[in-house]
């Protein structure tokens, strides 16, 4: 009896990680909030190029401001890198684009990190 | 290049020195984990497909445009196969008594379309000693998959992953323990325990990240290992989870653990985890506590890269100094790969990083303990690489 609420306990964690993760997945989809977090978190590996998708604004963005967030960006990427990946171990060598988004991939994994910091990551990485 | 010329972390890389330990007649028998009724694996096994399955389906039909790495590029970063790991040499002095143990442990990860990721990795190490009546240095070579694994990312907070996985209780199995990681390179004393001494289940998690709050994000890990008595991947019933909380802003994570085992005692076990590396200084600290009914302890980390010092700075930058202090006591029951007796360890080294992944490290060590005190001495050199598999890892 208690092993069996013991292993109920241990799936209620499981039930509300997901519910949570569910609830948050709806609410991101509607989020309206600046260029990184507009885009709902993308499933795969992540975006090298975090702006949203469908924006006809980023399209018609005059070069400047596209400069401007791209170095916003870019500066973000780091910031979460040395965050995110300083928690384990040194800062490793930039690799070529596809072999860092297999790794980015492997650490999304083993790390546990966020979609948002995955795609910041790789977007710095590959740039 | 070096991208964190002032970095306040290191790398590090330890040999993993659980591969290889015996199993106790208890682990091969499965006493009792057999003959119970199978309402914890049905309850599990339908727990994990509930999950699993409908997140998945929902996953796939909530993106009728396949996800992209790079979504805004007419051309989409494809991950490709790729091989990594690290090798080793390490000279230990052990009491007095010399070992050389070279070590490899590749990586192979291969991504499949969007979503997958196949990955396994394994060890090859000798421990080389003097023997009696023989010149020279002795010893077998020990060839281990230490995980086999097929991760599917089913949607941005979940992951699930199935086969050979390493056991995520605490967190230096998981995060800390490739040779090119770890500041030190001695084990610590509780890593067995919730670990086991294969260090690796076999099974099934839930695992992910997520941002909770602007402040912090939650990582988490929900996994049940099925008993398997054939070797190599044997392993015992046990289910558990890892929670951690990671601010950010004070670059501070805090997380604990828990199991509990499906077979034998049927006992549960606990720990809790700590990495903080504040943004001033370019230190980091580590720490872990664990307990169970074979024994508990803890370690605590402290290192800290000498680039502030105003002097030789190309130098200094590349060094790092960390300690570790230690302690465990036995418990009741005998801990598979954990020390016979109480055991108190101090050790204090230093890392020199010549380049990205290619360490040096040397540190000594003092073991006191009911069996005697000794010292341990430990000298090496660690590297890590990373090689595309196919004449596309060139391609951008």
């Amino acid at each position: 009896m208690k092993e069996t609420l013991l292993l109920l306990v241990v799936f209620g964690m499981a039930m509300g990680f997901c519910g949570y993760a569910l609830a948050q997945e709806q609410a991101s989809s509607t989020d309206t909030a600046p260029a990184i977090h507009a885009r709902p978190p993308s499933p795969g590996v992540g975006s090298a190029n975090v702006p949203p998708k469908n924006s006809d604004a980023a399209a018609t963005k005059p070069a400047p401001v596209a400069r401007r967030d791209s170095a916003a960006m870019r500066l973000e990427g780091e910031k979460r890198f040395r965050t995110n990946c300083g928690r384990c171990h040194m800062a490793p060598h930039k690799f070529p684009p596809r072999t860092m988004a297999t790794i980015v991939r492997h650490m999304r994994v083993r790390a546990m990190i966020t979609d948002e910091d995955m795609r910041l990551i790789l977007s710095y990485m590959t740039q | 290049m070096y991208l964190d010329k002032n970095s306040t972390t290191g790398v590090a890389d330890l040999r993993p020195g659980h591969a290889g330990n015996p199993l106790t007649a208890r682990h091969l028998l499965g006493q009792g984990a057999c003959h119970r009724p199978g309402i914890a694996r049905l309850l599990l096994g339908a727990g994990f497909l509930w999950f699993s399955l409908p997140l998945a389906a929902r996953c796939q039909s909530a993106s009728p445009q396949p996800p992209s790495t790079q979504l805004d590029d007419p051309q989409p970063l494809k991950p490709i196969p790729i091989l990594q790991g690290s090798a080793g040499f390490l000279a230990t002095f052990d009491g007095g008594e010399p070992h050389l143990g070279p070590i490899v442990t590749p990586v192979v990860l291969v991504p499949i379309g969007e979503r997958w990721l196949v990955e396994t990795r394994a060890t090859f190490e000798s421990d080389l000693a003097q023997q009696p009546g023989l010149e020279g240095f002795h010893g077998q070579l020990k060839k281990e998959v230490d995980y086999a694994q097929l991760d599917f990312i089913a949607n941005p907070y979940v992951t699930v992953t199935v086969g050979r996985i390493l056991t995520p209780f605490g967190i230096f199995n998981e995060r800390l323990y490739p040779v090119w990681i770890r500041n030190l390179q001695s084990d610590p004393l509780i890593l067995p325990i919730g670990i086991g001494p294969s260090n690796a289940s076999t099974g099934a998690m839930l695992r992910g990240g997520f941002k909770a709050a602007p402040q912090f994000n939650v990582n988490y890990a929900v996994y049940y290992s099925a008993l398997s008595t054939a070797s190599p991947v044997d392993s015992s019933r046990f289910a558990g989870g890892r929670v951690g909380i990671f601010v950010p802003k004070a670059r501070l994570e805090v997380g604990g653990s828990f199991q509990h085992l499906l077979q034998d005692e049927r006992s549960n076990l606990f720990g809790f985890h700590l990495i903080w590396q504040p943004q001033a200084l370019p230190f980091d600290l580590r720490a872990e506590t664990a307990r169970s009914r074979r024994g508990r302890g803890y370690w605590i980390e402290p290192a800290y890269r000498l680039s502030q010092l105003p002097f030789w700075r190309n130098q200094m930058r590349r060094t790092q100094v960390v300690a570790r202090m230690q302690e465990f006591l036995v418990g009741p029951l005998p801990g598979d790969g954990l020390p016979d007796v109480n055991t108190r360890q101090f050790e204090a080294g230093m890392n020199y990083y010549f380049m990205d992944g290619l360490k040096a490290t040397g540190n000594y060590g003092r073991q006191f303990s009911m069996d005697g005190n000794k010292n341990v001495w430990t000298f090496g050199v660690t590297y890590r690489f990373v090689v595309p598999l196919g004449r596309e890892g060139n391609e951008l």
